[in-house]
């Protein structure tokens, strides 16, 4: 036996000391590397007491306070709107982010725009073009009709009450950017509707007292429909609105997984 | 401070006596291996900061004391946990979703119209569907009242009132939660509250219609007058329904709940 002290930091030695599997060690020596390194282990305890902060301790739910389970599971499908919504945005970045390549919003053009060229390049010369594009409008608008039926959900169980009144609040902005996100989509092919629905948006804007010229500005890009306010609705639909609503939908989603789902009492 | 620190300062001895100022031998902490608990926290403080770790002790003071009166069973969770069971349960249910999304994509493609032109306004303007409301709202015209005051002129352009109705509805809908307060959830519970609900749902559905109503084969009058009554008598119905069906309700609730808990 050597007279040496024992390091009880040597790590290397008291993995092979111990009786390991070659994926437990081959674990146990990556962790232990990385640790040397990143110190992970402050990363893990912070997120172990975090972890246990979350679950707190909480009463009973009502389903299991009144023995609720046999009358409430037909109400499932009504609690999946919520993801439902999440999920059709999902479908509809990915597909636009797809459309996105292709699509170029300028107002160039003798007869039609270059948008609206590049739309009809899409729907019939481009491979999967027409379906990219079908399901891009599909998911879009399942996304509006779910998160429609999702707050009629929330408001008829009550689930917006005590402590759910903040995430209620957010919901509201959420649903009014996605109408904001589906109007400002609905300009972008720059066909007939599409200007003329921008025009009474413009008029809208217009006829709201102090504000209103300011946003009609900022938004359209001026009082009457031009280049600039393609470009702007383009940046607003692909740029401004994926950050503003990707984070508002990811803090909407912490809060009920940190408040639990509402059960009706 | 240990002996290794100070072999670094030869004068460490002259240093300790006296606290010097001129940064030569800075106070080195000695570092704590308890991490200080929220009392010490608080009494290092003063102001603002002081009163949040008295708040923070109070508020863990509270979870404790109603952890140790509650009779409740031990749960790890609040409601229904969002993980795993809800987010599997949604999980056979969202793949179903996609599917149909696939399948409404591929079976009713979009149709694009004919190009932009700005010296041709077409018979039909419309938004997407979803803005219908937004769109019927800005016709209620009608109901922007003409005031004796300024010689029965308006006291703003319709297209003003029908954005400002727009505000006000949006303005409600955020502050329910802070109008119909208390724990009762279901609709029967609060006929009330449920009425207003389907009056609103109902008022969404007309407003849409009228917003079309150069193409509802109606007469634009009798669509207005019907767009303002149908949620009205909708509300009227969903609330003489709940009202009845309340009492045998709450009694069912109570029988059972009382069966759980026979009061002592």
């Amino acid at each position: 036996m050597s007279l040496e002290r024992k390091d009880d930091h040597d790590h290397g030695a008291w993995i092979e000391e111990k009786d390991l599997t070659p994926i437990e060690s081959i674990y146990l020596t990556t962790l232990v590397w990385l640790d040397e390194r990143l110190r992970i282990v402050d990363y893990l305890e912070i997120l172990e007491t975090l972890y246990y902060r979350v679950n707190m301790q909480m009463p009973r739910s009502h389903t299991e306070q009144y023995d609720l389970d046999n009358k409430f599971w037909y109400w499932y499908p009504l609690y999946s709107l919520g993801s439902f919504s999440t999920l059709a945005y999902i479908v509809a970045a990915v597909s636009g982010a797809l459309l996105g390549f292709y699509y170029a919003p300028a107002t160039a053009g003798e007869e039609a725009t270059v948008a609206y060229r590049q739309i009809e390049f899409i729907m019939l010369d481009l491979n999967f073009g027409f379906m990219l594009r079908s399901l891009h409008r599909w998911s879009a608008q399942v996304m509006v009709a779910a998160v429609f039926l999702h707050m009629l959900r929330v408001y008829f169980t009550g689930a917006y009450k005590e402590p759910r009144e903040l995430n209620w609040l957010i919901g509201i902005v959420l649903i009014s950017l996605t109408l904001l996100f589906g109007y400002s989509g609905y300009l972008l092919p720059w066909d007939q509707l599409a200007f003329w629905a921008g025009q009474i948006g413009v008029q809208m804007a217009l006829s709201v007292p102090v504000v209103g010229e300011w946003v009609a500005q900022l938004l359209w890009g001026g009082f009457s429909l031009g280049p600039a306010t393609l470009q702007r609705m383009y940046i607003v639909h692909v740029f401004l609105l994926p950050f503003v609503v990707t984070t508002l939908i990811a803090v909407h989603i912490g809060i009920v997984w940190i408040q639990g789902i509402a059960e009706p009492h | 401070m240990t002996e290794d620190t100070d072999t670094d300062r030869p004068e460490g001895d002259a240093d300790r006596s006296e606290a010097r100022a001129d940064g030569a031998g800075t106070a080195i902490v000695p570092p704590d291996d308890e991490t200080p608990t929220w009392r010490e926290r608080k009494e290092r403080k003063t102001g603002l900061a002081r009163l949040t770790y008295e708040y923070f002790e109070r508020a863990r003071r509270e979870d404790q004391d109603l952890r140790q009166e509650s009779t409740y069973v031990e749960r790890d969770v609040l409601g229904f946990p969002a993980w795993p069971h809800e987010t599997i349960r949604n999980l056979a249910i969202t793949s179903f979703f996609v599917g149909m999304i696939l399948f409404l994509a591929a079976a009713l493609p979009p149709h694009i119209g004919p190009p932009a032109n700005p010296n041709s306004t077409p018979p039909v303007i419309l938004p997407d569907w979803y803005l219908y409301w937004s769109f019927g709202l800005l016709k209620l015209g009608p109901f922007n009242p003409e005031l004796a005051i300024l010689g029965g002129e308006k006291l703003m352009a319709d297209r003003t009132f029908g954005v400002l109705a727009n505000v006000v509805i949006v303005g409600f809908i955020a502050i329910v939660p802070f109008l119909n307060k208390g724990s009762a959830r279901r609709p029967v519970e609060q006929p009330f509250w449920a009425a207003v609900g389907v009056f609103g749902v109902t008022y969404a559905f007309t407003i849409s219609v009228y917003s079309v109503k150069n193409l509802m084969p109606m007469d634009p009058h009798l669509l207005f007058d019907l767009t303002h009554l149908l949620p009205f008598v909708a509300g009227t119905i969903t609330y003489a329904l709940l009202r009845t069906m309340r009492e045998g309700y709450m009694y069912d609730l109570n029988r059972r709940y009382y069966r759980l808990r026979p009061p002592k």
